[in-house]
């Protein structure tokens, strides 16, 4: 039997990754599988005055006096999962006019990031048992894999047939499409066509697990606030649209793994049955700092024993 | 890509612009629900026979803005957390959550059936069937047997609005809105306009036309009082001792606007705590504002002391049948109902009744929706089992919630209906949702030292006072006033809940959540589940 830790959409959250990273320790699990989307959405610029830093975060100005105060409020930018970054006001101005120079600036943060959280992972993983994988979502950067690939403890998973102990796992972080038209999408039909290969080399896909980022349509793990056409919840975000993928879901109902793992909808945390197939989407808090995951005890011959979601 | 203050984000799922405040108010009123709740309790008046509803009104909307400003706090905290369960089970353990979340949003919620059952029949069935010239169907409405078809027609409604999902839901909710909203300007233009005098003679008209009342139908409502032992008092008089003994009763309706919203953006941030909280305050705010003018307009058209003392007539057939007066409109005085009089037509008196019904149809979803939430939740952190939070695959329809709601809710309807007695039970709707917001008020109280890492990283740790977190002062507030409120109910005959069967079978439906809770957490034990670690922080470090 073995004991099985996910999360997901951790956003850059670097409290969610420390807390990951720490979950095998806390819940007895020897296997860390992290979901799509690793990578921040936000940039926060710490513009430096002649003696001071200044910062906006959580529309509050902050002024900065001192090397201490300024490493605090880059932590504390890190805890909510944004990215911070020393400027002087030229160079905001110049940002502020470029938004291909703020694209770059993005890559390069995410970059680093995730270069100090593979650092991270090796510090805490390095001669333990417990194995890691990690399969981007639609959030991040096609780069995010090449970070991965270089680390020595973590493994990417997407695209391939990994094994846990006897127990296959096929991941994808690809989604249907989206209104943020980001960097990992496709239509339903390339999502089946990207899922086969995979599905194809399973020895047994009945008794598999299917990581799949993008939750299966109309399962209750998909819901969301249904949008205008400027990206404004509707009806203060009471009005929930099913947005899931209709390739994912044929690809439960007709191979039927015994369990299947899903983020991208933060708000639509759960657990349902498709056939027999256990779906679980813990949903995502990286913002609050709490890393909401499922702990699974599954099994080559029995599958899925016993599982919970967590807030950790 | 875009360039905010302060911020860049870039293309990411779910960065979603600012929601409307409006939208966030319509439910935050819709919840609290000046015609369903509000009208209903208002006619309790007289039970405190000095008291003043305007007063207690007021004092109440400024006591419930720091519950507002408190939800508000934890919303912006933990946004999407689905509220108080997930709340109260990070701040104060998953046992405390448990049993407190599952007794006040699903235990006590199937004594809320028969409670919407009952405005459903004064506010629907009966005036229609009344202005449709079936004045003995109308008063077989508040027979048992009618209150029971009301209330399963309350469970058939909502289980149907479960069934079809949110985003149906939602479009219902507003269509009932503003056909509801139009309805109750309707009914305001008309108390406006409309004269005493004229008030009288349409009273008496319908009171003879409708039920064969002859005489001065109006005149004698009043007298019938005084005989009875209730004098009504005077509008001008607001003695502010006996008016704060309403505010017990007056929270049945204004209670309720932290219902609205709990959306929360996730690169924004005080803006964000604004708008929930303003959503919040002006639905209730808006309500109480609305309350004002309601009895303004009743004392100016209807006559305060004759609205007081029909209400008084209508109870006290309820509660003292042997001593109640013979009733000249053997109804409960529907304010919509008496205000459609003014217009003397059938058609007209049938539409309104019927278009003010929607501020009923749009909010009763509610019911189950809270509680559909809560035995989802704990489904998913295995305290209850796994099909309580099933959905149907085909039609998408959570059966286990459903089931777990619908048969006790049934169960609860007919005791309601048929064992005399029963009904006090109810009359703790409120106390034990109140219980379970003092949970949450505790746990916003000590968040900022409980989970000081959570509390810092939210936008309302900017705002203290005296250098004291608004959050615990609000806190420390509401937590007075719903103190005062319990105390009242629990030792003030007034209320109708200080009796021991009713203290006895509150502890049994708290006694039946620990016991499904430590029951659960030796089950989950045995397979390897500790529940303590469901809800406990994983170190960061």
């Amino acid at each position: 039997m073995t004991k099985v830790f996910f999360a997901t959409d951790l956003h850059g959250s670097e409290i969610c990754w420390r807390k990951f990273l720490n979950a095998p320790g806390f819940y007895g699990a020897s296997v860390l599988i992290l979901g799509g989307d690793m990578t921040g959405k936000a940039l926060i610029p710490i513009i430096r005055a002649e003696r001071q830093y200044e910062v906006t975060l959580q529309e509050h100005r902050y002024v900065l006096k001192s090397e201490d105060e300024v490493q605090q409020m880059e932590r504390r930018i890190a805890g909510h999962g944004y990215y911070s970054v020393r400027i002087s006001r030229d160079e905001m101005t110049e940002l502020q006019a470029d938004p291909g120079l703020v694209e770059r600036l993005f890559q390069k943060q995410m970059q680093s990031t995730l270069e100090q959280w593979m650092a991270l992972a090796k510090g805490k993983l390095e001669g333990t048992p417990v194995r890691c994988y990690v399969c981007p979502g639609n959030d991040d950067r096609p780069e995010t894999d090449e970070v991965i690939v270089k680390s020595e403890a973590v493994e990417l998973a997407e695209g391939r047939v990994v094994e846990i102990d006897g127990v296959e796992m096929i991941s994808t972080g690809w989604s249907n499409p989206t209104p943020w038209e980001t960097y990992r999408e496709c239509s339903e039909e390339q999502l089946t066509t990207r899922m086969a290969p995979m599905i194809a080399g399973l020895r047994d896909p009945g008794r598999a697990i299917f990581n799949l980022h993008c939750p299966p349509y109309a399962s209750k793990l998909d819901e969301a606030p249904a949008l205008d056409r400027e990206l404004r919840p509707l009806q203060a975000g009471q009005l929930l649209r099913p947005v899931g993928s209709t390739a994912v879901r044929d690809a439960i109902m007709r191979y039927q793994p015994a369990l299947s793992l899903h983020g991208h909808i933060h708000e639509a945390r759960g657990v349902a049955r498709l056939g027999r197939t256990l779906a679980i989407n813990p949903g995502s808090s990286y913002e609050a700092g709490i890393l909401q995951g499922t702990v699974i005890e599954i099994d080559a011959r029995r599958g899925v024993s016993t599982y919970a979601l967590v807030s950790g | 890509m875009s360039e905010a203050t302060g911020y860049f984000v870039r293309k990411a799922t779910g960065l979603v612009r600012a929601w409307s405040a409006f939208d966030a108010f319509i439910y935050a009123f819709f919840s609290v629900n000046f015609v369903t709740l509000g009208m209903y309790i208002m006619s309790f008046g007289p039970f405190v026979p000095q008291g003043h509803l305007l007063p207690a009104a007021i004092i109440t909307g400024i006591f419930v803005t720091f519950l507002v400003v408190v939800y508000g706090g934890l919303i912006a905290t933990m946004p999407r957390a689905g509220g108080d369960y997930v709340w109260q089970s990070r701040i104060l353990g998953g046992g405390i959550a448990f049993v407190l979340a599952v007794t006040g949003w699903w235990f006590i919620l199937w004594h809320w059936v028969p409670i919407y059952g009952n405005i459903l029949s004064v506010q629907f069935f009966a005036p229609i069937l009344a202005t449709a010239g079936r004045g003995d169907l109308a008063q077989w409405f508040s027979t048992p047997a009618g209150i029971f078809l009301s209330s399963l027609v309350v469970v058939a409604f909502v289980a149907y609005y479960i069934a079809i999902g949110m985003e149906r839901y939602a479009k219902i909710q507003k269509f009932c809105f503003w056909g509801g909203i139009v309805a109750l300007g309707i009914v305001l233009l008309l108390l406006l306009v409309g004269t005493q005098g004229q008030f009288q003679q349409a009273f008496n008209r319908e009171a003879a036309r409708l039920f064969g009342a002859s005489g001065d139908a109006y005149t004698q409502t009043i007298e019938a009082s005084r005989k009875y032992g209730f004098t009504p008092p005077p509008f001008t008089a607001m003695p502010l001792g006996p008016s704060i003994l309403l505010i017990p009763m007056v929270v049945f309706y204004l209670l309720w606007p932290n219902w609205g919203a709990t959306l929360y953006g996730e690169v924004r941030g005080a803006s964000d705590y604004r708008r929930v909280f303003k959503g919040m305050f002006w639905g209730l705010w808006i309500t109480v504002a609305l309350s004002v003018l309601f009895f303004l307009l009743v004392a100016k058209t209807m006559g305060w002391e004759f609205y007081q003392a029909a209400n008084s007539n209508y109870w006290a057939t309820i509660y003292a049948p042997d001593k109640a007066p013979k009733l000249a409109v053997p109804l409960w005085p529907y304010p919509a109902l008496l205000a459609g009089w003014l217009v003397d037509s059938r058609v007209f008196q049938v539409v309104l009744l019927a278009c003010m019904s929607l501020w009923f149809w749009g909010w009763s979803g509610t019911v189950f929706l809270s509680s559909t939430r809560v035995i989802f939740a704990a489904a998913f952190d295995r305290v209850l089992p796994e099909w309580a939070a099933q959905v149907s695959p085909r039609s998408h329809v959570p059966t286990g919630a459903l089931l777990l709601m619908v048969v006790p809710s049934i169960v609860v309807s007919a005791l309601y209906s048929y064992y005399p007695g029963f009904a006090t039970y109810t009359l703790d709707a409120t106390l034990v949702i109140a219980v379970t917001y003092v949970g949450s008020v505790v746990a916003a109280t000590i968040l900022p030292w409980r989970r000081p890492r959570l509390y810092q990283s939210s936008p309302v740790a900017r705002y203290k006072i005296a250098g004291v977190p608004l959050l615990t002062l609000a806190g420390g507030v509401t937590l007075a006033f719903l103190a005062f409120n319990l105390w009242k109910w629990v030792t003030d005959d007034t209320y109708g809940v200080n009796n021991r069967q009713s203290a006895i079978y509150m502890l049994i439906l708290y006694a039946l959540a620990l016991v499904i809770y430590l029951i659960a957490r030796i089950v989950r034990a045995r397979q390897g589940i500790d529940l303590a670690k469901i809800h406990a922080e994983i170190p960061v470090e």
